[in-house]
């Protein structure tokens, strides 16, 4: 354009990554929005071209409308939690005191921690029977089998599971922040709630902003917790968006209605990203 | 511009050569099973006659057969007993390698992606509602082929575990771990309820419960769990059918039959009425979930598999003392029996001769007198062969357990036409199933509401699969 003659040798550096992004991004890509026109057979193969029938009868259907609405409020509730508790966390632990190690480690340690066996471990704490939870409050509530508290049960998991990596995040980004600037503002009279709002969130904002995205789209991605805590009951009433993928492609083996669904799901964590990077732009300053 | 389409054009030429290399490497597994079916050739010319039937003059010297399984736990060990026995002791040099493929359903999903690659296994247990699956799905040899061509003589095998898994009068798949769901109590409590009798269908159950709470010391009449299996038995119990074409055994179901013959909303009135009255609260889906209330003193009765059993005996560990009756009927003029449940042996047809011989030897040693007698032993589920109830260790195990017995009579009481349906999309039909239940119980629906719900779900299911696999 500008006459400079163009290199090719660059490209030639990218071949590698192009041939790990393409076996198992873009060729996946692809294949799913392939898939999502057509109803499969029993093998999972392509049959019958439908077009958008699968992508109709999805928006037609409440159990999908469901599925949406769960996820939705189930993220709110993840992020939201895991992100609190992450950042309380972390401010406790930004000063020095005898046992910080154990505190810091303890506070970092659901990140090391797999989902399916954690959610083991809150089903049978959960149990009504025989979960410490009930016996410990004298409470007589079947947590996870009662549609009113089974999505608050998994949420409240997820957000302790995402937690530790958030700890970490706002630690990081805390001793970023130079401690003169507390000693002058304390000079200055401004009090610790001040400081805290006026100096500690500012400082840590873009950190924030980054945990904020990856929470979202992993809390959009939960599954493990669900297959083993509630299997999307009882009724539908923690059927989320990722778990009834699982459940049409590998159970129904309907890959179709499934491929459907994840494209769908990936056009909404798209435009919430899109619209997160639009806010950042305005809001974050770093 | 001209920037963008070069790396436009580089990026296709990399994703075809991409797709080429995944072609290429597609060749290359063939040519590898094509190695080994040559090899295996190889092995079966050196047998004397070389006969289409796997009998016993075929040489199998060397021969490997693959044995897919979903037992996990207790009984994965015990299965591995029984494939290491087999492994050192059988005469003919055939070495089982057998490997745990999850749970039933990712055993059966495992083999679907493994059949696209034909690259399966020679032996799969496969569970009771995946049958109508494996029928149609052109993978297998009927097991009936296998125990015509050796003359084996079926006669000792359970008649109404046979029936299961008999299509067109063939016998599809070997029956090798079943059970049937048993009604289990707490009979100290029943004692101090006074009840002489233990009930046999839900409408009692929900009368005695009553007294069992008030009187009994019970904190719930029944732990019931939300399972499909269980709304699957209340069907056969009143001898109606799930799905048209005879249950799915004449030919592929296409529609559900529990609506328009009433059993369903029966079924369901009852249950409904079970967890208004606070005898059944909601205890969760699945078939154990009924199970920690009971073993915790909490529950007077429980709906359990036989398989549950020894963990339940071991879980109540001597607090009270466990009875166990039949599985309760509906109401008290219903006159169906109960099917089994469990999993089958299936044999993949790998177009080779030596593997079928090798692989029928070892379900003959699998479902032989012996075996059952020590699978049954450990595992509690049903001996398949009524041999095995000669054997020591059998008898042993009945002293142990009186209450296994129970489940054996059950099982004599029933008849081969209460076998229970056959359909492709059994599985995808118990959820719907349980969803809708679910919601019935926690007050979202009626029992009509749910009844239809469950049809339409179902009924949509079937006329989809059958659109596709033709």
């Amino acid at each position: 354009m500008n006459g400079k003659k163009i290199k090719v040798e660059p490209y030639f550096y990218l071949i590698p990554s192009f041939l790990v992004f393409g076996a198992f991004l873009f060729y996946p890509f692809f294949k799913t929005i392939y898939l999502s026109l057509y109803k499969t057979n029993k093998m999972g193969q392509a049959k019958l071209f439908v077009g958008v029938e699968n992508y109709t009868s999805l928006l037609t259907s409440k159990s999908f409308y469901n599925s949406l609405i769960v996820t939705l409020v189930f993220v709110a509730i993840v992020v939201a939690g895991s992100m609190l508790l992450g950042l309380v966390t972390a401010v406790l632990c930004n000063k020095a005191f005898p046992g910080i190690r154990f505190f810091s480690t303890a506070f970092a340690l659901p990140m090391a921690i797999a989902s399916s066996s954690a959610a083991m471990i809150f089903k049978i704490m959960l149990h009504p029977s025989i979960g410490i939870i009930n016996k410990i409050f004298h409470l007589d509530i079947n947590w996870i089998s009662d549609p009113r508290y089974a999505l608050i049960c998994v949420a409240i998991l997820t957000a302790w599971l995402n937690s530790g990596i958030n700890f970490l995040y706002f630690s990081a980004g805390l001793s970023n922040i130079d401690d003169t600037i507390y000693e002058r503002a304390s000079v200055d009279g401004a009090s610790h709630i001040q400081q805290f709002f006026r100096l500690t969130l500012p400082g840590i904002a873009p950190i924030m902003f980054y945990t904020l995205v990856v929470d979202i789209i992993q809390a959009f991605q939960s599954f493990g917790q669900v297959k083993i805590l509630t299997q999307g009951g009882p009724g539908e009433s923690t059927n989320l968006i990722v778990y009834s993928i699982y459940r049409d492609a590998f159970f129904n083996y309907r890959f179709g209605s499934a491929a459907a669904q994840s494209v769908i799901l990936f056009l909404i964590i798209m435009a919430l990203t899109l619209i997160m990077f639009r806010v950042e732009k305005k809001g974050v300053k770093y | 511009m001209k920037k963008r389409s070069i790396a436009l054009l580089l990026t296709a030429a990399m994703t075809a050569s991409m797709l080429m290399g995944c072609g290429s490497s597609d060749t290359s597994t063939d040519t590898t099973v094509t190695q080994e079916t040559a090899s295996d050739t190889a092995v079966a010319a050196d047998a004397p006659a070389e006969s289409a039937a796997p009998a016993g003059d075929v040489d199998m010297s060397g021969t490997t057969i693959t044995f897919w399984h979903a037992m996990g736990g207790v009984n994965g060990e015990a299965l591995d007993y029984l494939v290491n026995k087999f492994n050192t002791e059988n005469e003919y040099g055939i070495t089982v390698d057998s490997q745990y493929q999850g749970e039933y359903d990712d055993s059966i999903n495992k083999l679907k992606s493994a059949q696209l690659g034909n690259m399966g296994a020679d032996l799969v247990q496969i569970y009771d509602i995946g049958t109508r699956f494996m029928i149609d799905s052109g993978w297998i040899v009927p097991m009936q082929d296998l125990i015509d061509a050796d003359g084996y003589d079926m006669s000792a095998i359970e008649p109404n575990i046979a029936a299961y898994y008999t299509v067109d009068s063939k016998l599809y798949s070997m029956p090798f771990n079943s059970s049937t769901p048993i009604l289990y109590y707490n009979k100290d409590m029943f004692d101090k309820a006074g009840i002489a009798e233990v009930p046999s269908n839900l409408e009692e159950i929900n009368k005695v419960a009553g007294d069992l709470t008030s009187k009994g010391g019970a904190g719930e009449a029944i732990s019931l769990g939300i399972y499909g299996w269980f709304f699957e038995q209340f069907t056969c119990k009143q001898g109606a059918n799930y799905v048209d074409n005879g249950n799915g055994r004449e030919a592929a179901a296409t529609a559900v039959e529990f609506d328009s013959n009433g059993s369903a909303l029966k079924t369901l009135t009852a249950w409904k009425a079970l967890a208004e009255s606070g005898a059944a609260p909601n205890v969760g889906r699945g078939g154990d979930s009924g199970l920690a209330d009971f073993s915790a003193g909490k529950s007077a009765m429980t709906l359990g598999s036989t398989a549950s059993l020894k963990q339940i005996l071991e879980e109540v560990n001597g607090k009270f003392e466990v009875g166990t009756a039949y599985f309760p009927s509906v109401s008290a003029d219903d006159k169906g029996g109960v099917s089994i449940g469990g999993a089958s042996l299936w044999a993949i047809d790998n177009q080779d001769d030596v593997k079928k011989a090798a692989t029928w030897q070892f379900v003959k040693f699998l479902v032989s007198a012996e075996s059952q007698a020590y699978w049954n032993a450990q595992t509690g589920y049903f001996p398949v062969t009524t041999d095995a109830h000669n054997e020591q260790v059998f008898k042993d195990n009945i002293a142990k357990y009186p209450q296994f017995q129970t489940a054996i009579d059950q099982l004599h009481d029933s008849a081969p036409e209460y076998a229970g349906a056959l359909l492709s999309v059994f599985p995808e039909a118990r959820q719907t199933v349980e969803t809708q239940i679910e919601n019935m119980v926690n007050g979202q629906q009626t029992p009509e509401e749910a009844v239809k719900n469950m049809a339409d779900g179902i009924n949509a299911s079937i006329t989809d699969y059958n659109l596709v696999n033709e």
